[in-house]
C-alpha cells in the first residue's frame, strides 16, 4: 500500500527543512525566549522575596520605633524626677549653707564683742587706776614717796576690790 | 446551547442545499470513495484545489528527478497533468508505482527515477516552517524590546504553550540539561503541532496530510533516534549491550543484548507509527464521513439529505476531537522524546 511506503524525496526534504528549522530556531529563537522567560521568572521571584523582606523590615522598624519612643518617654520621666530631686537637694543645701554662714558670722561677732568688752574692761581698769592714783596722789601727796610704791598699792587695792566683787 | 443548535441547523441546511446541487454532477460520474480518500491522504505532484462548480485548479510545483540514464531534470508539475509525459517521465496511472513519476528504461519497463520533487507535502512542510518562523520571531523581537515584560495577546498565548512544554515537561525531566536539549524538543513539538493544525485546514495553505505521512514521521523519529543515541551515556550503552542479568542470558547467546537493541529501535519506531496512525486516522475519518454524503447521494435526494445532516454533525464532532488530538499527539511525541533522551543520559 502506497501509504505505508516511505518516500525518499519527501524524507529528504522533510529532514532538510526540519533540521534547518532546528538549527535556525536553536540559534536565534529558543535561547532568547527561554532566557527571557527564565529571567522574568527569576525577576518576579526576587521581587516577591524583596517585598516580603521589605514588609518584615518595616514591621521590625515600626516595633523598634515603638520601643525607642517608650524608652525615651521613660528616660524623660527619669530625668525630670532627677532634676526635681536635684533642685530640692540644692535648695536644702543652700539653706544649710546660709544657716552655717549665719552661725559663723554670729560667733565671730560674739567673739569680737567679748574681746572688745575685755579690752574695754582692761582699759577702764587702767583709767580707773590712773584716776584713782591721781586722786589719791592729790589727797595724800605727802604720804607716799615714790610712784612705784604707790602704784603697787593701788593695784593691791584694786585686786582686793575685784575679789570682793 | 440554543445558539449553537441554531448554527448547526443553519449549517446543515446549507449543506443540504449544496448537496442537492452537487448531486447533479456526481450523478454522471460514478463516485469512487476509495480513490478519492486515498488521493487526499497521499501525496501529489501539483497541489490540486477543488473550486465551486466542479472545477479543479492545480498549483504547479517543481519536479526534480534524476534519470538513471540522462541525469537531472527540473520542470513544472503542470507538464505531467492528465497523464501527459515529459522527457520520458510520466505519472504512473496504475501498477506498483501508481501516482508516482516513472520513466521507461531500455527494456520498456517502468522504473522510478531518483525523485526529489517538491510535492504537495514538501510544500506543506515548508509552509509549516514559515508559519512557525513568523510566529516565533515576533516573540523573540518582543523579548529583545521588552526584556522583563510578559507578552500579551497571541504572543502571550504562545508563551504559555512554550512554558507548558519547557517548564513543565522538559525541565522536570531533563533537569540541568534542559537548556541543551530544550531547543530541539521545542522545535519538534511546535513543528508537529503546527503541521497537525494546518492539516485540519480544508483549503490551500493547509489540508495536506503531512504528519499522517510515514515519510514525515519517519524523519522526525529518525531525528529523535539520532539525538538519543548520540547523547547516550556510558551507562546507557552498558545497559544495552551488557545489562545486569544472569550471565547465561548474555553468553554464549546474547539474548538480553538483542532484546535491548531491539528496544533501542522500537522506541523511535513507536513514535513514528503513533503519530502517523493518529493523524492518518483523523484525516481518514473526516474524508469518509464527507464521502458518505456522496455515496448515499447515489440513492436519491432523501437519503442524501439525511446522510448529509448526520455526516456533517459527526464530521464537526470529529473535527473538534481532531483539534485535541493534534495537540495531544505533538505533546506525546515531545514527552516521549524527552523521556528517551533522559533515559539515555542517565549516569
Amino acid at each position: 500500500m502506497a501509504l505505508l511506503e516511505p518516500e525518499f524525496g519527501l524524507l529528504f526534504w522533510m529532514l532538510l527543512v526540519f533540521l534547518l528549522m532546528v538549527g535556525v530556531l536553536a540559534k536565534y529563537a529558543w535561547p532568547v525566549i527561554l532566557k527571557s522567560m527564565e529571567a522574568r521568572a527569576a525577576f518576579i521571584e526576587q521581587g516577591v522575596a524583596y517585598t516580603q523582606e521589605a514588609i518584615e523590615r518595616k514591621e521590625r522598624a515600626e516595633e523598634e520605633a515603638k520601643s525607642l519612643v517608650a524608652e525615651a518617654k521613660k528616660r524623660q520621666f527619669e530625668l525630670l524626677e532627677e532634676a526635681r530631686k536635684a533642685k530640692q537637694e540644692m535648695v536644702a543645701e543652700a539653706r544649710q549653707a546660709a544657716l552655717d554662714e549665719a552661725q559663723k558670722v554670729l560667733e565671730t561677732a560674739k567673739l569680737s564683742v567679748e574681746q572688745m568688752k575685755r579690752e574695754a574692761e582692761s582699759q577702764l581698769r587702767r583709767e580707773v587706776g590712773k584716776l584713782s592714783l591721781e586722786i589719791a596722789e592729790k589727797v595724800i601727796r605727802k604720804d607716799l614717796d615714790s610712784d612705784a610704791a604707790q602704784q603697787e598699792m593701788v593695784e593691791k587695792f584694786l585686786n582686793e576690790m575685784e575679789q570682793a566683787n | 446551547m440554543r445558539i449553537s443548535f441554531r448554527y448547526i441547523s443553519l449549517l446543515a441546511g446549507m449543506l443540504l442545499l449544496a448537496a442537492g446541487t452537487l448531486r447533479a454532477e456526481e450523478e454522471k460520474a460514478t463516485f469512487n470513495p476509495k480513490e478519492l480518500v486515498f488521493a487526499h491522504l497521499g501525496d501529489e505532484y501539483g497541489w490540486s484545489i477543488a473550486l465551486p462548480g466542479g472545477k479543479h485548479v492545480a498549483i504547479p510545483l517543481p519536479v526534480i528527478v534524476r534519470s538513471r540514464e540522462s541525469g537531472w531534470y527540473l520542470f513544472s508539475s503542470s507538464r505531467l497533468e492528465h497523464g501527459a509525459g515529459y522527457a520520458g517521465f510520466r505519472i504512473a496511472p496504475e501498477g506498483p508505482h501508481a501516482g508516482k513519476i516513472v520513466e521507461m528504461n531500455a527494456d520498456g519497463q517502468e522504473r522510478r527515477p531518483l525523485d526529489l520533487s517538491v510535492t504537495k507535502n514538501v510544500l506543506a512542510v515548508v509552509i509549516t516552517a514559515l508559519v512557525l518562523l513568523s510566529v516565533l520571531f515576533p516573540l523573540v523581537r518582543w523579548y529583545k524590546h521588552n526584556p522583563l515584560r510578559a507578552p500579551k495577546g497571541l504572543l502571550g498565548f504562545l508563551e504559555k504553550i512554550i512554558e507548558m512544554v519547557y517548564a513543565e515537561v522538559i525541565v522536570p525531566v531533563l533537569g540541568k540539561e534542559a537548556r541543551k536539549f530544550g531547543p530541539y524538543l521545542l522545535t519538534l513539538f511546535f513543528f508537529i503541532f503546527f503541521s497537525n493544525l494546518l492539516g485540519l485546514m480544508v483549503v490551500f495553505p493547509g489540508g495536506a496530510n503531512v504528519t499522517g505521512n510515514l515519510s514525515v514521521t519517519l524523519a522526525l523519529a529518525l531525528c529523535t533516534f539520532v539525538v538519543v543515541n548520540v547523547s547516550g551515556s556510558k551507562k546507557y550503552w552498558r545497559e544495552t549491550f551488557w545489562p545486569e542479568v544472569p550471565a547465561w542470558l548474555k553468553f554464549p547467546i546474547p539474548l538480553m543484548p538483542l532484546i535491548e537493541l531491539f528496544g533501542v529501535l522500537t522506541k523511535p519506531l513507536s513514535l513514528m507509527i503513533r503519530l502517523f496512525a493518529n493523524m492518518l486516522a483523523g484525516h481518514l475519518i473526516m474524508l469518509v464521513l464527507v464521502s458518505l454524503i456522496f455515496v448515499f447521494g447515489m440513492m436519491g435526494a432523501v437519503a442524501q439529505g439525511g446522510s448529509a445532516l448526520l455526516s456533517v454533525l459527526f464530521a464537526l464532532f470529529m473535527g473538534l476531537l481532531d483539534v485535541l488530538i493534534c495537540f495531544i499527539q505533538a505533546y506525546v511525541f515531545m514527552i516521549l522524546s524527552t523521556i528517551f533522551i533522559a533515559l539515555a543520559r542517565e549516569k
